[in-house]
């Protein structure tokens, strides 16, 4: 079943798994790529938020007399039954459009103003004055977890609506959990009995912001019937259409969803609150006709309010025997959300996924916990809950190699999953490239040759390496249309969003490679959901997996009614027919064709048409329902669609005299099952590893005090800059293709998988280097320089992470 | 409003303009040349970069008004006719974009750096970059890009 092809191009296929350049290349470089921000409609208003300074308190009034008389004010807006009837949410609708009642964190929308002018909209909010009454507030993830938080912050939790597919689970005698998970593999009091070493140890990671380069933004319009359109730069098409319908009691289709071709990145972090407070704006308006309303977040704003990555909070003990094989792990990982659960909700569970299926551990427990503080929300960020929950793991795995005096690479060949194996929820595994992504990384980074050691001796190298698998979701589903027009090209109507991971390339070749077209003849719309049918949404690695297979559905559709006409045109049987170059073949025959311009007939006045069924057009849906885990156990046959392995491994060097951490080489492999387009694989895996996997490790964090965001701003929150990465000749990737028996050719998927090993890969290489065991992310150089001032003090060498803390002192608190 | 005189990509305007409008704003929302985005709007990620005689420039942090009478070049304005500049040739090639949405400020200030340095090091070009922010790429094909335009080859294209 394994197919290994790494880093190479060419294959039997003629336009899968080829180097094609961008679809959307030209546009982009040129500046001709339009972003929704870029939207301009003629007497459009732009609107403006009236956020909340505290981070909980109950709103007594909000006047919004003076803001509605200021010139060139249209729409002032504030949380009522009009404007915010419903609340919505991914799973848990825990949100209003504008705050009523209460506001749970600094930031939060209260009112809404739209103006001729953005300046006027913003003159226009700092006029409406909002009286609170102030509440405590609960930030700290262990006491938000509690059993007497300082603070509740849904009290109404359980009566709100809940989505029934997935739905989340609540902690009856924890007020602020919004969803609990838990897994139970032939787990029992004996579970450590076998093992010669228990390892039990905490680790944390820092809320960190996506920073999509392109900030939020919505665009409202209403036609002549009433009628709603907005654009957005969601990845969710649909689900934004039915926060938007459902949350306003609107008949769905009385909304209809655009989404650019271009949008400014994602990484999970595309919640529609823009959209949703664009819409509110313009559908507040009196009178006829209705003016669009434009709402961009300004780059401090986005920082400030939009979806983060939570902090996390992973426990975790491992049991081994002195052979080194894996007894029994448990686990309690808390995802400290925000104010409102979002796609939060999934992240907190499925955060689970990685641990329960890196390793053969025989006896496994496992509780995830998503809990409420008064925080922006806390969602969806590239790897989904998995990149925190295996910076724990990692970490631990390597303090045990220590402590077993194992090679740490040895120790994970050992012990990791393989076709067949069964992983925590008891589910067979396929399609896993565990073994040759940690040999393809260590083969990179020279894996056991000693770092060379610079003249300077305040200079200190060290080298590290981590396993880390992402899955893919179930239940899950994705339709598309493919169109094949008069002229032989072939078009495509799907609702993946073209996020910059490159869908529209990789689809134009498997529909090339369908239609042995070429790329240039094949076009992509963009989300439309007037046009293109359902999907699940752009995240958790799914399109090339879901989409991939709803494309050769609806291909294949689409060539048989082809084929079809064709047959009774060159008076043969349809199973003869084969396609290329947009003509139609007889296989044994190939002098018998047929142009597909000629299964069309030329009409007077103008167009083309069939003589039945309208237009060739292909429809497919691909759904895959998947096994809904046990709620006791999470036993399940099939709780994924599909997991990506990925290893990683870097050389870092420690200056202990400025404690600054430089990457001086990063290596990265990525079972991706088979890569479509190996340049659009390689581009995932750079920015997971180089930007998000380095930046996450050791300088992004968002730092908060009493709720407010201190850094908002790129002078303060530092994303890697080409002076953080490693130089070209030092950083690796190697495509590792282990084929997935129901994938498109075998591929599976890649984004998230890529920084989801990065951070504990660096901290074991900088423990490698100083010997100083770090439980927390980012690992700054002030941090570096405490801790090892603490190792020369108490000789102690661990540090941060609250890693003296226990979540079991909590049990009865 | 002030009067104003100035070259956008070759094209002599002449305009009325509030003092208070920036750059970019005066190239993105009036005159539509929406290549030049904002990305923070603080002169900090370099979304907006353009050329002005020549040298890049970020645009969100400087006036409209301060480029009176001068060359202002976004990325719009770079290739020659249906021929693409070498630096957008190199980015297509290696793949250099993602979203695109930091891209046309990382063209414009490379061709800037390449037409100073025109066969430079890694090391240079990183330093030359290290004022755009891209979330994407990891920069990783965006050095290499850079690296790869041919400086003889570019002078046949000119």
């Amino acid at each position: 079943m394994k197919v290994k092809n790494e880093h190479e191009y060419n294959n039997d296929y003629e336009y899968i798994g080829k180097p094609e350049r961008n679809v959307n290349g030209v546009e982009k470089v040129t500046g001709a790529a339009k972003f929704c921000s870029d939207i301009e409609r003629s007497r459009m208003l732009y609107g403006k938020v009236k956020r909340s300074p505290y981070p909980h308190a109950r709103i007594i009034s909000i006047d919004t007399s003076k803001a509605k008389v200021l010139p060139g004010v249209k729409v002032v807006i504030v949380g009522d039954e009009e404007t915010a009837p419903l609340r919505f949410g991914a799973g848990v609708a825990d949100e209003y459009v504008l705050a009523r009642g209460k506001v749970l964190y600094v930031g939060d929308a209260v009112a809404a103003v739209a103006a001729e002018t953005e300046e006027i909209a913003e003159a226009a909010v700092d006029l409406i004055e909002v009286e609170y009454e102030e509440l405590t507030p609960v930030f700290d993830g262990d006491e938000a977890f509690s059993q007497n938080p300082p603070a509740i912050l849904h009290e109404d939790l359980k009566n709100y609506t809940t989505i029934r597919s997935v739905p989340p689970r609540y902690a009856d005698k924890r007020p602020n959990v919004f969803n609990y998970f838990r897994i139970r593999r032939d787990y029992d009091k004996n579970a450590f009995k076998d093992a010669d070493i228990v390892l039990e140890n905490r680790f944390e990671v820092a809320m960190i912001h996506h920073v999509q380069m392109e900030p939020h933004c919505g665009v409202a319009e209403i036609d002549g019937t009433g009628r709603l359109t907005v654009t957005g730069t969601t990845s969710k098409p649909y689900g934004m259409h039915r926060d938007i319908s459902e949350s306003r009691r609107m008949p769905s289709s009385t909304v209809r969803v655009i989404v650019p071709t271009h949008v400014g990145g994602s990484f999970g972090g595309r919640e529609p609150k823009a959209e949703q407070i664009a819409a509110s704006l313009a559908l507040a308006q009196k009178g006829f006709p209705k003016r669009p309303v434009k709402m961009w977040l300004t780059r401090e704003e986005q920082l400030m309010t939009s979806t983060t990555r939570a902090r996390y909070i992973v426990e975790i003990k491992t049991g081994a025997k002195k052979d080194g094989t894996l007894v029994a792990n448990e686990m309690t990982t808390i995802l400290v959300g925000g104010a409102y659960a979002g796609t939060g909700y999934l992240t907190a569970r499925n955060g689970s996924f990685g641990p329960a299926a890196n390793y053969k551990i025989p006896h496994f427990k496992l509780d995830a916990y998503g809990v409420y503080t008064n925080q922006r929300m806390a969602g969806a960020f590239r790897g989904f809950g998995n990149a925190e929950t295996l910076w724990g793991m990692e970490c631990n795995m390597d303090m045990i190699a220590e402590k077993l005096n194992i090679d740490p690479l040895e120790f994970r060949l050992m012990n990791c999953t393989d076709e067949g194996d069964l992983n925590a929820f008891q589910e067979k595994m396929h399609s896993v490239g565990a073994k040759e992504c940690l040999q393809a990384a260590a083969r990179d980074i020279e894996w056991g040759k000693k770092p060379e050691s610079p003249k300077e001796p305040y200079l200190k190298m060290g080298k590290g390496i981590a396993l880390g698998n992402k899955y893919s979701l179930v239940p899950t589903a994705s339709a598309c249309f493919v169109k094949v027009h008069p002229d032989g090209r072939v078009e495509l109507r799907t609702s993946t969003v073209e996020l910059g991971q490159g869908s529209n390339t990789i689809f134009s070749q498997m529909i090339s490679e369908e239609f042995k077209i070429p790329v240039s003849k094949v076009r992509v719309l963009n989300p439309d959901t007037d046009c293109t049918p359902f999907d699940l949404g752009t995240a958790s690695s799914r399109s090339t997996f879901n989409m991939g297979n709803a494309i050769r559905k609806a291909c294949a559709d689409a060539k048989k009614q082809l084929f079809e006409i064709a047959a009774k045109e060159l008076d043969v049987s349809v199973d003869l027919l084969v396609t290329a170059q947009s003509r139609v073949f007889v296989k044994d025959d190939p002098e018998k064709s047929l142009d597909i311009s000629e299964l069309f007939i030329p009409m007077v006045i103008g167009g083309y048409t069939l003589k039945e069924g309208g237009e060739i057009l292909g429809k497919a849906t691909y759904y895959l329902p998947g096994v809904m885990p046990d709620p006791e156990t999470g036993k399940s046959s099939r709780p994924a669609s599909f997991y990506m392995f990925v290893a990683q491994a870097a050389e870092v060097e420690v200056d202990i005299q400025t404690g600054k951490i430089k990457v001086t080489k990063m290596v990265t492999a990525n079972d991706c099952g088979k890569a479509m387009n190996p340049i659009m694989v390689e581009g995932q895996q750079d920015g997971g590893v180089l930007s998000m996997g380095i930046g996450s490790a050791l300088l992004e964090e968002v730092i908060v005090d009493n709720g407010v965001m201190l850094n908002p701003q790129f002078a303060d929150y530092k994303i890697p800059t080409t002076l953080d990465c490693p130089d070209c000749d030092n950083y690796k990737s190697a495509i590792i293709e282990t084929a997935h028996r129901e994938g498109p050719w075998g591929a599976k998927g890649v984004g998230e998988g890529t920084m989801v090993s990065s951070a504990p890969a660096i901290a074991n290489a900088i423990y490698d280097a100083i010997g100083i065991r770090f439980h927390e992310i980012p690992i700054t150089p002030e941090k570096v320089l405490a801790a090892l001032k603490e190792k020369e003090k108490s000789g102690r060498a661990t540090f941060g992470g609250n890693h003296d803390k226990r979540l079991s002192d909590m049990e009865n608190k | 409003m002030e009067r104003m005189s100035l070259t956008v990509n070759g094209e002599t305007i002449e305009t009325q303009i509030n003092p208070g409008t920036t750059l970019q704003k005066f190239l993105h929302d009036t005159l539509g040349l929406t290549g030049t985005k904002e990305g923070c709007g603080e002169g900090l990620c370099g979304c907006c970069t353009v050329r002005v005689d020549g040298k890049a420039v970020k645009s969100c942090i400087i006036l409209a008004l301060q480029v009176n009478g001068k060359s202002v070049q976004t990325i719009e304005g770079l290739a020659k006719g249906e021929t693409l500049d070498p630096v957008q040739e190199a980015f297509l090639d290696h793949g250099a974009f993602q979203c695109g949405y930091c891209t046309p400020g990382m063209i414009m200030t490379s061709r800037s750096f390449l037409d100073e340095n025109p066969a430079p090091s890694e090391k240079e070009i990183r330093y030359a970059l290290s004022g755009n922010l891209c979330r994407c790429t990891g920069y990783h094909k965006i050095v290499k890009a850079v690296l790869s335009v041919d400086p003889k080859k570019e002078i046949v294209a000119k």
